[in-house]
């Protein structure tokens, strides 16, 4: 310990001025990193990519002896455990078959609805070779990168569930902002009721529901997943379900940010929808600034249908001819599928 | 044991030893394995080393490398850049004005020195980050950060002990 047995450097050898300086650098560090934080994400980048080989590295011996020392404790409830993991698998063997069936149900009703088929998933798995949990900032550092074709904003999920988001990625690293994390904030669904909420971390284990519509009664439960708005993640992931703290709502996650070592990186790849484009056939005739159709000729049976709204002529006459009603798309009749 | 720092080569590692410290409790800190739980954040390993070497040979833990392994942890945590680098520059120059009292504790009252230390290292934290997110934040998570990050100190000082005695050694004037 720095105690008095040691040989105290007593000279300060000219620190004031580098502590000025240091002092004015810091200062100078968190005002650009306030004004350009693109800047030093890039620069944060840069340097995960380039101590990739050392967390690497570290992470093996840390990760078996993590395991060794939870296997000793875990040993002598392992029969305990045994036994309640064979009435979960039970359990868990009869929601398989709901779920298949509920499956093919909904296959069923969408090929008769001809609803727009769920958008492609990929995935990219990769392993959590860093975890920084300080005061306000709960992330994890993961080896895949641009490389591997991780892009910012994509969701992280473990085997259990939602883990958090991509906000920055390096070449060979990406960080995952944890759905605890002060700054962590996602539309989630909450079912049954498909009640719309926004989930927000606040460095506890459980989030809360920090908005919801007016009215909407939750109980504890109540499964919470992604709501799929924004067109950022995909809708549908599992996130975890409601309790209640006394104060309010919050959300038990499934994911365990905790002993997670390898997570899977889901590339939502929803089209942007376009509509079609216009051209002044399609549209109706006033909206075209084109001349109401001709009346109907009173001695020809049976009367062509009017499609135009009787408005006043258009000041100018044009040569075109009088458009069309709007014809059906094939898709126009087809239900939103719910990709808000 | 013979000191790294009697050989020329060792002279070079025996001076960067501190800053390796520091850069090692930066990197454990930010490590993905967690012995206490997620909800317990990581001690502040790095402040050891600084404080540690800040004392007893400030010339080979300037106030230069205290910044610089503050700016590694805010890179590494992925935290706002500068944060970190500003609480160990302040505390730096707290250690460094007040040097004689931190230096002359023993014991328990070393333990006492380094949690002022490290009460200093989380408060200047904490005002920067509420002035930086401009709200004013929980203290909980600060107040368990300082209370695992001074549970660890004796221990770890032990080592860095250890470690001064046999790697790094007296001022380099005496040798």
């Amino acid at each position: 310990m720095a105690n008095g047995t040691w040989r105290i450097a007593r000279t300060r050898g000219g620190a004031h001025l580098p502590l000025i300086i240091v002092a004015a650098l810091a200062v100078a560090l968190i005002l650009i990193g306030k004004a350009q934080s693109s800047l030093f994400d890039r620069a944060r980048a840069h340097v995960m990519d380039w101590m990739k080989p050392a967390l690497s590295a570290t992470r093996e011996p840390m990760v078996d002896f993590n395991r060794w020392v939870g296997s000793i404790g875990e040993i002598f409830a392992v029969y305990q455990e045994n036994l309640k993991l064979k009435e979960e698998i039970g359990r868990l063997r009869q929601w398989h078959n709901t779920a298949i069936s509920l499956d093919e149900r909904v296959k069923r009703y969408q090929l008769l609805l001809h609803a727009v088929p769920d958008p492609v998933l990929s995935s990219v798995v990769a392993r959590v070779i860093g975890r920084a949990s300080h005061p306000f900032l709960q992330t994890l550092i993961l080896d895949a990168g641009k490389e591997n074709g991780v892009k910012p904003g994509e969701a992280v999920v473990d085997a259990r569930g939602m883990i958090g988001r991509i906000f920055l990625t390096g070449e060979r690293t990406s960080w995952v902002i944890l759905l605890t994390d002060l700054n962590s904030r996602i539309p989630v669904t909450i079912e049954p009721g498909n009640a719309q909420a926004i989930m927000a971390g606040d460095n506890s284990p459980m989030p809360t529901i920090a908005t919801f519509s007016q009215g909407t009664e939750l109980k504890a439960g109540n499964q919470v997943v992604s709501s799929g708005d924004g067109d950022i993640l995909p809708e549908g992931l599992p996130i975890g379900t409601i309790v209640t703290d006394g104060s309010g709502y919050r959300v038990a996650l499934f994911a365990d940010q905790t002993a997670t070592q390898d997570v899977e990186i889901l590339d939502f790849k929803l089209p942007p929808e376009h509509p079609p484009a216009t051209s002044p056939d399609d549209l109706p005739v006033t909206a075209a600034g084109l001349p109401p159709a001709s009346p109907p000729v009173a001695v020809s049976p049976p009367a062509a249908p009017v499609t135009a709204p009787k408005t006043k002529p258009a000041p100018a006459p044009r040569t075109q001819p009088a458009a069309p009603p709007p014809g059906n798309a094939p898709g126009n009749d087809v239900p939103d599928a719910g990709n808000e | 044991m013979e000191r790294a720092g009697s050989f020329m080569g060792g002279k070079f590692l025996s001076s960067i030893i501190p800053v390796l410290c520091g850069v090692i409790g930066v990197l454990a800190a930010n490590l993905p394995i967690s012995f206490m739980g997620e909800w317990v954040p990581s001690p502040l390993y790095a402040l050891m080393p600084v404080y540690f070497w800040c004392l007893v040979r400030p010339d080979l833990m300037s106030p230069a490398w205290a910044f610089l392994i503050g700016v590694l942890h805010d890179v590494l945590s992925g935290g706002p850049p500068g944060i970190w680098a500003a609480s160990f520059v302040a505390t730096y120059a707290v250690i460094d004005r007040q040097r004689d009292a931190f230096a002359g504790l023993s014991g328990l009252g070393a333990v006492l020195g380094f949690a002022t230390a490290a009460l200093i290292a989380c408060a200047t934290n904490y005002v920067i980050f509420d002035l930086y997110h401009w709200q004013l934040l929980s203290l909980a998570p600060y107040a368990k950060e300082l209370a695992v990050t001074v549970l660890f100190y004796a221990p770890i000082a032990f080592v860095l002990g250890a470690v001064h005695r046999n790697l790094v050694g007296p001022q380099r004037s005496d040798l």
